[in-house]
């Protein structure tokens, strides 16, 4: 059994021997669309400055859970999010929560890179700018620090005010993380970030979550399970709206505990 | 024996015992009957063709109209549109100043505009960015019904409300060019508002989201992303109320008070070429000098109007391109 694992999955030398502060800790945590019970009674750490991954099949409700821990499900008015989520000792589904300020600190890439129709300066500035930043001094150095910090400022810096939308894919994609980073956030949300990527750009962006990760918490929701064991620290196996099985990348690939997650990353369904 | 055409030829090669699908002739006449759509396409043709022989007509038929009050009655083209001394039945020494009504045009287009753009753009955001259900169950219907007013209409509220109001707040008349310009303002608004509802629903939905993630409140995320977004189309929106309200004559000329002088000032009253064109139509003769400038007229409003559409192109392509 886990020779087979093996030849499906090789890990890289990222995977975590200590174990980090936790920073979001999830508890109980239930979400509903309408009648539709869509995760169910989720209970997960997530560690400081590692890369969790939440793999399953489509409509698992890994990214459901995901878009919950930023709050943009209260875009959708059916959703509907029972339990906590422990951030800097406030639970960050209470109601009450400003979601504008708890979105400064959690910041999000999604799967279809959706840079604004504006300059590639703009697209950095415009967090800022909605935060109140003005220095023109400060604009522009943090849209540099951002580019240096995804790979992208030698490839743009000669053309920061054309369009983003003129740039490729992978670039675009570079760009919207970036653009997630320019207000200093403790954790960054992926949502299938390579999905759209050819591999070559993939691979990039996988660098540079790992390169990210000493200063960022990371979540990915990734339907690549290579992808989940070339770069997380944790793996948690949803199926169904729940959670099946939560551990290290290298535990939950080689010893899973249940037999269904053994079935999902060796490709049996899913 | 009900037979088609091509089911005759297969009876006949059944008749002579071979298969119908070898029957080569057959089977290749059935593929090659194209009778019925090319029936089809002549029809389509022929309609697109008359649209345009409708189009080039008229603008010619224009052209030529409107030439001949410097052609054959030899005014001076130049002294024509500047003119501003509109004195068609003077006995001796008629004069025919036309930018007063080249002016009242524009004014009443521009003014109507101003009033109409914040109101109708307001309108778009609350249709399609805040009360989504409301809007498209309960305004979208409101303003399509508000499209299909006839003009009179919205003529004789501004003729038994809007003018003794301005008359009893400002004097005058109150049969003046911004009189006109409210009538017009609110009536090109249903068309600007349901134009630029479209255009901001047309923005994807992955910009608001990327809004909100990076911490953007529902006010910022509609005017610094949604509204740049959809930028260009709100223009078009604009424009295309603009050439409505440039082209409209019975509403502005129940209101605007018609006179022949160039306004002072926005409580004056004034014309429009429309207006001048519907008043003086009626009285002259064919052939006669005021006819043909009347024509004249006509030409300009038509030149503009195409003004107003190239714009409209231009700011289209360039969303495209985008």
């Amino acid at each position: 059994m886990i020779e087979m694992k093996n030849n499906i999955v090789s890990f890289a030398n990222n995977t975590v021997t200590q174990k980090r502060p936790v920073q979001l800790s999830v508890e109980h945590v239930n979400i509903f669309y309408g009648e539709n019970h869509a995760v169910k009674d989720v209970t997960i750490p997530i560690h400081e400055k590692s890369i969790t991954a939440l793999i399953g099949p489509s409509g698992c409700g890994k990214s459901t859970f995901l878009r919950t821990i930023n709050r943009m499900n209260d875009l959708i008015p059916s959703a509907r999010c029972e339990g906590t989520i422990s951030y800097k000792a406030v639970n960050i589904l209470n109601p009450k929560v400003d979601v504008v300020q708890l979105r400064k600190e959690i910041g999000m890439v999604f799967q279809q890179p959706n840079p604004f129709p504006k300059s590639i300066s703009e697209n950095i500035q415009l967090p800022l700018r909605f935060a109140g930043v003005r220095s023109k001094k400060v604009l522009k150095q943090v849209t540099e620090d951002c580019l240096k910090q995804v790979g992208l400022w030698d490839e743009v810096k000669d053309r920061l005010d054309r369009s983003a939308t003129s740039l490729s894919g992978g670039q675009q994609q570079r760009l919207c993380i970036a653009r997630a980073l320019a207000l200093k956030p403790d954790v960054i949300l992926l949502d299938e970030p390579t999905s759209a990527l050819d591999p070559v750009s993939s691979a990039k962006i996988e660098e540079l979550l790992l390169e990210l990760k000493t200063s960022y918490t990371i979540v990915i929701v990734t339907h690549n399970m290579q992808q989940a064991a070339r770069i997380a620290d944790y793996t948690a196996f949803f199926y169904q709206g729940e959670l099946v099985e939560f551990g290290t990348t290298k535990t939950l690939f080689t010893t899973p505990e249940k037999k269904s997650t053994a079935d999902y990353i060796s490709g049996r369904f899913g | 024996m009900i037979k088609n055409r091509t089911t005759s030829n297969a009876g006949s090669a059944l008749g002579s015992g071979r298969s119908p699908l070898i029957n080569e002739k057959s089977f290749f006449a059935r593929l090659t009957d194209r009778r019925s759509e090319s029936r089809g396409k002549a029809l389509i043709y022929c309609s697109a063709l008359l649209m345009i022989i409708a189009v080039t007509a008229i603008t010619l038929f224009l052209t030529l109209q409107g030439l001949r009050s410097f052609v054959v009655d030899h005014l001076n083209f130049w002294t024509f549109i500047t003119g501003t001394e509109w004195y068609p039945d003077r006995a001796n020494n008629p004069s025919f100043g036309a930018f007063p009504f080249i002016f009242g045009s524009l004014a009443v287009t521009f003014l109507a505009a101003l009033i109409a753009t914040p109101i109708a753009i307001g309108t778009a955001i609350f249709m399609a960015e805040i009360a989504q259900k409301w809007g498209t169950k309960i305004m979208q219907p409101v303003i399509e019904i508000l499209v299909g007013i006839p003009s009179v209409v919205y003529g004789l509220i501004g003729l038994s409300i809007v003018a003794p109001f301005m008359r009893q707040h400002f004097g005058g008349s109150g049969f003046n060019l911004i009189t006109g310009a409210i009538v017009v303002g609110v009536m090109i608004l249903p068309t600007v508002a349901s134009i630029a509802a479209d255009s901001i629903r047309a923005v994807p939905d992955s910009l608001r989201q990327a809004s909100y993630a990076i911490g953007a409140t529902k006010w910022q995320t509609i005017w610094r992303v949604v509204i740049p977004a959809s930028g260009s189309s709100l223009i078009t929106a604009i424009v295309l109320g603009m050439s409505r309200a440039f082209g409209e004559a019975l509403a502005v000329q129940m209101v605007i008070g018609n006179a022949r002088n160039l306004p002072g000032s926005i409580l004056d009253p004034a014309a429009t070429l429309t207006t001048i064109i519907t008043l003086s139509m009626g009285h002259t003769t064919t052939g006669s000098v005021l006819n043909d400038v009347l024509w004249s007229l006509g030409l300009i409003l038509l030149l503009i109007s195409y003004v107003f559409i190239v714009i409209v192109r231009y700011l289209a392509k360039r969303g495209e391109v985008r």
